[in-house]
């Protein structure tokens, strides 16, 4: 039994911590001609040239924002549909759920061209607000499930008990689910960013060039045989999800009860 | 029953105000240069290109787009996205009746360019009023009239010129192969040590239109003519002896093929494969630069030649802004753009000006340019310069090459 943890450990180095730290370590470095013989050459010149591009800023600033906007609207979409699953009584409620599960099912880019037409027509096209609205497409059927699963998990006793002692719907909200539903939101965020910043064929289509996100930048530099950029450019791409899910975790301590890191230790 | 008859009302409401919003916007084609370029003054242009080189896009973003708001007041703006993806985006805009759409400049050409021509999402025949073009090509160069067989028709001005090459790394190989018969022995003598792209990839594919080239009896037997599968077919047959001749012998022994140029340019820089190759004669001088291929990378060509093709710049049928437009395609055009596009601080890539109609300064500042050590001379690629065969040859070697090689 005292194998197992030890075991645990040299499998995580071995296929998590070590590619990523070869992926750091080319990024810094001329791309590395293995069989050559020669070592790592450390160098800064893939950041420069990284750095160097105008549109770089701008697409992870309009990736953040988009982000940002499609996580808001999953966590409100995600917590009242999971909650209206649980509670209200539904005939043929597994059919409801299919449906609400389908865009999933069918593939993305069958829908974005569909609605393509559609977005040109009602002036959607080539907006922010386009390309927000497809990525809540491959998003949000996810995010109904999982607040729909913790809501089953919390019970309708727990729900109807702030019911029953007089509590308003909000009061309610904020004080018993959203407290409760904190393993959720995690999830949520971080699914929801992680998917809408690696959309790149329906962004391309409903954007239209006019939305410029980072997958528009980065992904033609997947045709690149330079490594070293594309490694500087991967860990570029890493470091929004994490950054985004740094701040929802602060903006999660808000929430009533949260024990607050610099308050009650036990 | 009501609720969907107010929903079709709406749907109808919309259809008619976007149908009515669609003036055609022609006025461009009677206008003289001077209206042009006083209408296209302040304006912003929007140039949709394949964005996946940081030199053609320094090129764009520092050199060109700067000097063209300087001298025409104009803003040029770089949208990257795959010529495929440029072309869905059209076909969807033109069913739905988009008259003002957000890309004015497009960068095409072969296939691409016969699908855009054949579907009318071009804006037609402008290059007769660039007053560069005119001046500094030789308009009537067949490599302008045609591209991939497809008439170009005025309706595409040429931007730029590439021809295929071979790479190889002379610190391994001291003499490289001068045809495709001593590539035959050469892969036989050093087994492993090469391969191409498959077929589905556009490089992988140009090599096989070459062996194709190589086994008729005569390259022009093939580019002259459109695709007739009886009449290649002796050409064919020797094509797929030569492939299944050499595939033993090829990298991991022909089981698995790169599947595309990018792999195949990985497994050079690392040593595994001697030779890679690709359009474009002097892309291998970023890649040395940045330390992805051996600085001893040089360049070869194949008896019989090596195939090149021109690529172009589009306007878009439903551009909102075709004076801009035109304006920025003739100031690309323009000697100075050219010659820096040629010189090898950016892109490096060859030019399609007639060095003849230039005025002399400037026919000896493009003389002067020394393209790097891996490209080969102007002599040596123009004597061995081959045209593309029609765009069917493509699609051909495509299904063909699966059958033939990969299935048995």
């Amino acid at each position: 039994m005292n194998q197992r943890p030890r075991l645990f450990l040299v499998i995580t180095l071995l296929f998590f911590l070590l590619p990523v730290l070869i992926l750091a370590a080319q990024s810094f470095s001329a791309p590395w001609r293995f069989p050559s013989g020669s070592g790592l050459d450390w160098e800064l010149g893939s950041y420069e040239q990284l750095l160097q591009s105008p549109m770089l800023w701008k697409a992870t600033f309009t990736s953040i924002w988009i982000g940002f906007i499609v996580l808001m609207l999953n966590v409100v979409i995600g917590v009242f549909t999971g909650k209206a699953l649980t509670t209200v009584p539904l005939k043929g409620r597994p059919w409801v759920e299919a449906l609400l599960l389908s865009p999933i099912l069918i593939p993305v880019l069958a829908i974005a061209m569909g609605l393509h037409i559609f977005m040109i027509r009602a002036g959607l096209a080539d907006t922010v607000l386009g390309v927000i609205i497809i990525h809540l497409v491959p998003t949000v059927p996810y995010s109904i499930k999982i607040f729909h699963n913790s809501y089953q998990q919390i019970g309708r006793a727990m729900l109807e008990q702030p019911h029953i002692l007089g509590s308003g719907f909000f009061r309610q909200l904020f004080t018993i689910e959203l407290p409760l539903l904190k393993p959720a939101l995690r999830s949520v965020t971080f699914l929801t960013i992680v998917i809408s910043l690696s959309q790149y064929a329906i962004t391309a289509i409903i954007g239209g060039g006019r939305v410029l996100t980072l997958p528009l930048v980065f992904f033609p530099f997947l045709e690149s045989a330079d490594a070293s950029v594309m490694s500087a450019f991967s860990l570029w791409f890493a470091v929004i999800p994490v950054v985004m899910y740094t701040l929802v975790e602060a903006v999660i301590l808000l929430l009533p009860y949260s024990r607050l890191p610099w308050r009650n230790k036990r | 029953m009501k609720k969907k008859g107010l929903l079709m009302l709406f749907m109808t409401l919309l259809l008619a105000a976007c149908s009515s919003g669609g003036s055609q916007e022609e006025a461009w084609k009677d206008m003289s240069w001077e209206a042009v370029e006083e209408e296209a003054d302040g304006t912003e242009v929007r140039l949709y290109m394949w964005g996946g080189d940081e030199g053609i896009n320094r090129y764009i973003d520092e050199w060109a787009a700067p000097r063209l708001k300087e001298a025409h007041n104009i803003t040029l703006e770089r949208v990257p996205m795959d010529a495929a993806e440029i072309l869905q985006k059209l076909q969807t805009e033109k069913q739905a009746g988009k008259q003002d759409g957000p890309i004015d400049i497009i960068w095409i050409n072969g296939e691409n360019f016969k699908n855009a021509k054949e579907n009318e999402l071009l804006a037609g025949s402008f290059t007769n009023k660039l007053p560069n073009f005119n001046e500094y090509y030789d308009t009537e160069d067949p490599a302008f009239q045609t591209d991939f067989g497809t008439s170009v028709e005025g309706m595409e001005a040429p931007w730029g010129k590439v021809q295929f090459v071979f790479y190889y790394d002379a610190d391994q190989i001291s003499e490289p192969p001068s045809s495709f018969a001593e590539l035959q022995n050469w892969i036989h003598d050093h087994p492993g040590k090469f391969t191409y792209p498959r077929a589905e990839d556009f490089s992988g594919n140009a090599f096989l239109r070459h062996v194709l080239y190589a086994q008729a009896e005569e390259p022009s037997n093939i580019y002259e003519n459109s695709l007739s599968e009886a009449d290649i077919q002796p050409a064919a047959e020797s094509t797929w002896a030569y492939l299944k001749d050499i595939q033993p012998d090829l990298w991991r022994s022909g089981e698995h093929y790169p599947n595309d140029l990018t792999e195949l340019d990985r497994l050079y820089s690392q040593g595994e494969v001697w030779m890679t190759m690709g359009y474009n004669e002097s892309r291998a001088e970023s890649l040395i630069e940045d330390g992805v291929f051996p600085e001893s990378t040089r360049s070869f060509v194949l008896e019989p030649g090596s195939i090149g093709n021109t690529h172009f710049l589009s306007i878009p049928f439903n551009s909102s802004n075709p004076p801009g437009a035109l304006a920025a395609i003739n100031f690309l055009l323009s000697p100075e753009a050219q010659l820096a596009k040629f010189k090898p601080d950016y892109w490096g890539e060859n030019t399609p000006i007639s060095f003849d109609q230039l005025p002399e300064d400037m026919k000896q500042e493009f003389e002067a340019v020394d393209r790097g050590e891996s490209v080969l001379s102007t002599e040596r690629l123009e004597e061995s310069f081959l045209p593309e065969s029609e765009a069917a040859y493509v699609e051909w070697m495509k299904e063909q090459w699966f059958d033939e090689i990969v299935q048995p």
